[in-house]
């Protein structure tokens, strides 16, 4: 009895330990937000909130439009996470549990696709998108964005381990072609994956920066960090500011974790084959 | 193929296997055509947006242009400065450097948190796993701030704390081991609840009745844990080793917001993709940036095989 | 339950091929066409021009439909990818003091003398004019602001150190770098190493070189040499500056200068006429304590940026129009007071607006003694391959600086770099 509680109480302490580390920069963050730019290096550093917040979030919505490129990103960051997630899924079960011609080299075109830098390729996507003329639309951030072969990986290597051969099997004798066992059998087992994914996915293309910046002309368009950066001064920043309207891009994100994580707990627990 | 016993083997590799090599390529290829339109928006897309600027770079490789004017023709000479260049080869020790200093701690430290949170009596685990995953949703620009901070030279907070207990001042951004030691833990703090919740996530899809047979036949927890566990995690295992692995050879934006695009006091942050877009961007030399970014795909691609052979050489 | 999760997703499917191909159901996508307005695109970032002035720009313009773009963050790289993709071009831009970059592609700008420019050139400081034409003669760049520089210092610790205080007597005394140095000396005697005299060794090379009236280049193209006089002088300056510890070592644009300026640890530094509106952000707590004087060694330029129109504009005129209204004398003092951004008119350095009394600076009027600088500034031929040479030099200097460096190693080490830089 004893040594449970004492188990539980190691496992509690790692676990809050290493949760107060891992928050703590962000607890910080929130802390700046709330004071002005000269408190940030201030010796003794100071480690508790001050009265600036109002001030600082009206400072950001007065000098850009936030809420439009709230929208914007929303709908940018959604749209391409749905259709990650419906493609990627798609191929990634077929790279997991199906043979067939040329997959092995497939595949690895794949990886290698992953290790170019996407800096190289900022200026000739740039000239692609100015030669189907997408420079300054939606298209440009989300139809290249599609382009996710992290996304393939991840759902097969997941796929690869949990989708067992035979619920497979089972489907297959009742008649099932591929798509059937994508829908039915694939899709439900995969769902913590997707959230995975999912979740991933949107942070990413919430937070990108370099290429909308380069694609993006009308500031109706602008996302939130595009639009965060207009901030920033040239000679000088108010980082009070800046961080007060990164809080503020932040928090969406924190809520939409929040809803999806639940989706996180597998409900395959048992383990157990169905019909 | 019922299942009726319990396995203590991975379900992993293929349900379909191909068994009839005697038939034509081509017939096989339409038989398995669904698998193939199933790949196909991936590669299409990839064909048109992710080739174009590839082949256009290793074009560019052998050019000379300053981003706007006329590329005019170069042959070697780009490689040839590369591979001469001392500020390159430091770049690429850097990288590497940087990578073992983060890569393992964060891999090693994430396996741990999602065994801690897996733990079947551990309550508020939403809380935790919001705790864990901010660091990854924050703006870099904003983290870099607070990074800056924490390690400034002379009113950083480790400073402030190491004073507090008598001991001497550390110029953490001066210093090359100091730099890589601040890119690294920006790195570690931001991609260990990702992994972490990775392979959360796979721990969480082995099946509970693995284990519970295994009990049956009298197995220990230590013996379930390296003959269930770590097999039917390795899949998993091996993603993470192979993104970390690429995202790490591709570190870019934590030392650039961190030290600035020159990689800080004596070049210790300069990653190779901050010494590419230095060159290609700061220095308007995109032709020698394209170079260097072949060579780092070659570096890569070399490291990352290893690196599989590595995970997953002893399959069983 | 299959067949509702297929209906489900089959329709969001369906309707994100409707919304992407259909992207223009998002409101004010299109561009109203009113054929009477010219329209015209500007690029520029945040406080490089007064957003009251644009606004009125709308008013005084009717027949000018202006787009005004604040481009944050990586304003050199978008535009580069603009130009060379020939896509979504604005037709004026703002270009900082990298404009030499872009000279071997002068042919993507407006010449301006070709606009009408000369019309005004008396109006503006020759120096800085000059910056804006290429080797060729082709004006590309239309002067916006300057960036003179002079001595900041905080009379306070110079009164204490037992060194003039007072901006004349520190004009008069500490006129060369030498004199500067020897005071710096008795600041750090002074304070027992507690407060430098200057910030970093980069902004002692950067700030000896712009008093000169070279650089690194000729204006025919050619190399002057390492050891040119002036680059000599810069970097035995700026090392001789790091053996005597006068250097506080912090980097501009990071909070830890901020911190060092606020905490009094730097006595002074020589700057730009935009450092005042840093120091102000960086150092509200030794607000009243700086005064400015001119600085030792000559007056000099950093910064500065300029007006531009590209060539795939399809109303250069009134762009001109525009441009030349933007940034006319009368303007350009009014940016001053709402921006701080220093002329480059100095038919304005004359009005009451710029004798202010600064309580940043002890009721000292700073506005006179850049304007002396202003007027005073050598011209210099930079080329467009000066940034690159010169990253180079400051970069090195800080190993010098930071990790203790033996200097002459350091010194043939840069010689190296810049000569196999130079064959690229």
């Amino acid at each position: 009895m004893a040594s449970k509680h004492l188990k539980s109480l190691v496992l509690y302490t790692g676990l809050i330990g290493g949760m107060l580390i891992s928050m703590f920069p962000f607890y910080w963050l929130m802390v700046m937000s709330t004071r002005t730019t000269s408190d940030i290096y201030k010796f003794p550093p100071q480690l508790w909130f001050g009265g600036e917040l109002w001030n600082n979030i009206t400072r950001v919505l007065q000098q850009i439009d936030f809420w439009g490129a709230f929208l914007n990103t929303l709908f940018v960051s959604g749209l391409v996470t749905i259709l990650v997630l419906f493609f990627d899924s798609l191929a990634g079960f077929a790279f997991a549990k199906f043979e067939f011609p040329g997959k092995k080299w497939l595949f690895v075109l794949l990886l290698a696709t992953m290790m170019v830098p996407s800096q190289l390729s900022l200026v000739p996507s740039f000239v692609l998108m100015a030669t189907f003329g997408w420079v300054g639309s939606f298209k440009a951030l989300i139809i290249p964005g599609m382009v996710n072969a992290f996304g393939i990986f991840w759902i097969r290597q997941y796929a690869t381990e949990s989708i067992p051969n035979d619920l497979l099997d089972a489907g297959r004798i009742d008649g099932c072609n591929f798509f059937r066992l994508y829908w039915n059998v694939a899709l439900p087992i995969l769902r913590p994956a997707f959230a995975f994914l999912g979740a991933f996915t949107f942070i990413g293309v919430w937070n990108d920066y370099l290429w909308p910046l380069i694609v993006l002309t009308d500031a109706r368009k602008y996302t939130l960090q595009i639009a965060l950066s207009q901030l920033n001064g040239l000679y000088n920043t108010d980082y009070a500011m800046v961080i007060a309207g990164t809080l503020l891009a932040v928090l969406p994100l924190i809520i939409m974790f929040l809803f999806i994580s639940r989706q996180f707990i597998s409900d395959i627990a048992a383990g157990a084959v169905k019909d | 193929m019922a299942v009726t016993e319990p396995r203590t083997s991975p379900e992993s590799g293929p349900f379909q296997p191909d068994l009839d090599r005697q038939k034509s390529l081509w017939a096989r290829i339409w038989e398995h055509r669904a698998l193939y339109v199933a790949i196909s928006p991936f590669y299409i897309l990839f064909a048109v947006f992710g080739l174009f600027p590839i082949a256009f770079s290793l074009y560019l490789a052998f050019h000379k242009w300053d981003g706007i004017g006329v590329m005019t023709y170069n042959g070697l000479n780009n490689f040839k400065y590369m591979l001469t260049d001392a500020e390159f080869w430091q770049a690429v020790g850097n990288t590497f450097m940087i990578w073992i200093y983060s890569t393992i701690p964060m891999l090693f430290f994430a396996l741990i948190i999602a065994f801690l949170l897996h733990a079947p009596f551990i309550k508020f685990r939403t809380l935790f796993r919001v705790g864990y995953f901010l660091p990854n949703v924050t703006s870099i620009v904003a983290v870099a701030i607070i990074f800056g901070a924490l390690f400034a030279n002379n009113y950083g907070f480790l400073n402030y704390l190491l004073q507090s207990v008598g001991l001497p001042v550390v110029e953490w951004l001066n210093a090359p081991w100091g730099i890589k030691i601040a890119i690294s833990s920006m790195v570690v703090w931001r991609w260990t609840g990702y992994n972490a919740i990775i392979y959360l996530a796979g721990l969480q899809s082995i099946p509970q009745t693995l284990y519970e047979a295994a009990k049956i036949d009298g197995a220990s927890a230590v013996q379930s844990f390296f003959r269930i566990t770590i097999p039917m995690l390795r899949p998993v295992i091996l993603f993470t080793v192979i993104t970390s692995t690429i995202g790490g050879m591709q570190l870019f934006t934590e030392p650039q917001v961190l030290v600035g695009n020159d990689g800080g006091a004596g070049a210790a942050g300069m990653t190779i993709v901050l010494y590419l877009y230095r060159e290609s961007f700061i220095n308007n030399y995109f032709g020698y940036g394209a170079a260097v970014g072949w060579g780092m795909f070659l570096i890569i691609a070399l490291f990352s095989i290893v690196n599989w052979k590595l995970v997953q050489g002893k399959s069983s | 339950m299959n067949r509702r999760r297929r209906t489900r997703w089959i329709a969001i499917i369906m309707v994100c091929v409707l919304l992407i191909s259909g992207c223009s159901i998002w409101p004010g996508q299109d561009d109203s066409a009113s054929s009477k307005k010219v329209t015209l695109t500007l690029w520029y970032w945040n406080r490089s021009i007064d957003d009251k002035l644009i606004a009125r720009a709308k008013e005084k313009f009717p027949n000018i439909e202006l787009t005004a773009q604040k481009i944050g963050g990586d304003f050199k790289a978008k535009l580069k990818t603009t130009l060379a993709a020939r896509s979504g071009e604005p037709d004026i831009v703002a270009l900082n003091d990298w404009i030499m970059e872009l000279f071997p592609s002068e042919d993507r700008f407006y010449n301006l003398y070709d606009l009408g420019a000369s019309e005004v050139e008396d109006q503006y400081l020759p120096w800085k004019w000059k910056q804006g034409v290429t080797p060729n003669g082709q004006m590309i760049g239309f002067p916006m602001d300057t960036g003179p520089t002079a001595l900041f210092y905080r009379a306070d610790l110079f009164k204490e150190a037992g060194l003039p205080s007072e901006p004349e007597q520190v004009t008069r005394q500490i006129d060369n770098w030498d004199a500067y140095a020897a005071a710096g000396e008795q600041i750090k005697e002074k304070f027992d190493g507690k407060v430098f005299l200057t910030d970093n060794i980069g902004s002692v090379y950067s700030q000896v070189l712009s008093q000169s009236t070279e650089r690194y280049f000729r204006p025919d193209g050619s190399f002057i040499g390492m050891d040119s006089p002036a680059v000599r002088k810069s970097w035995d300056m700026a090392v001789a500056f790091k053996e005597k510890g006068l250097l506080a070592n912090a980097d501009g644009w990071t909070p830890t200068w901020n911190a060092a300026m606020n905490n009094g640890e730097i006595a002074s530094f020589v700057g730009a006429v935009w450092m005042k509106q840093v120091l102000q952000e960086a150092a509200p707590d030794t607000s009243g304590k700086w005064r400015v004087a001119r600085a030792p060694g000559g007056d000099g330029n950093n910064g500065g940026s300029f007006l531009s129109i590209l060539k795939s504009s399809k109303h250069p005129k009134e762009a001109f129009e525009l441009i030349r209204w933007l940034q006319s004398p009368e303007n350009q003092l009014e940016q001053y007071q709402t921006l701080n951004l220093f002329p480059s008119a100095p038919g304005v350095f004359d009005t009451p607006a710029m004798k202010e009394e600064e309580p940043f600076f002890g009721g000292q009027a700073t506005g006179p003694i850049f304007a002396e600088s202003a007027q005073h500034v050598p011209e210099a031929f930079f080329g467009e391959r000066y940034p690159s040479v010169h990253n180079i030099i400051t970069r090195r200097l800080n190993d010098i600086a930071k990790q203790n460096a033996d200097p002459q190693q350091v010194w043939s080490d840069t010689v190296h770099r810049v000569e196999r830089e130079l064959q690229r």
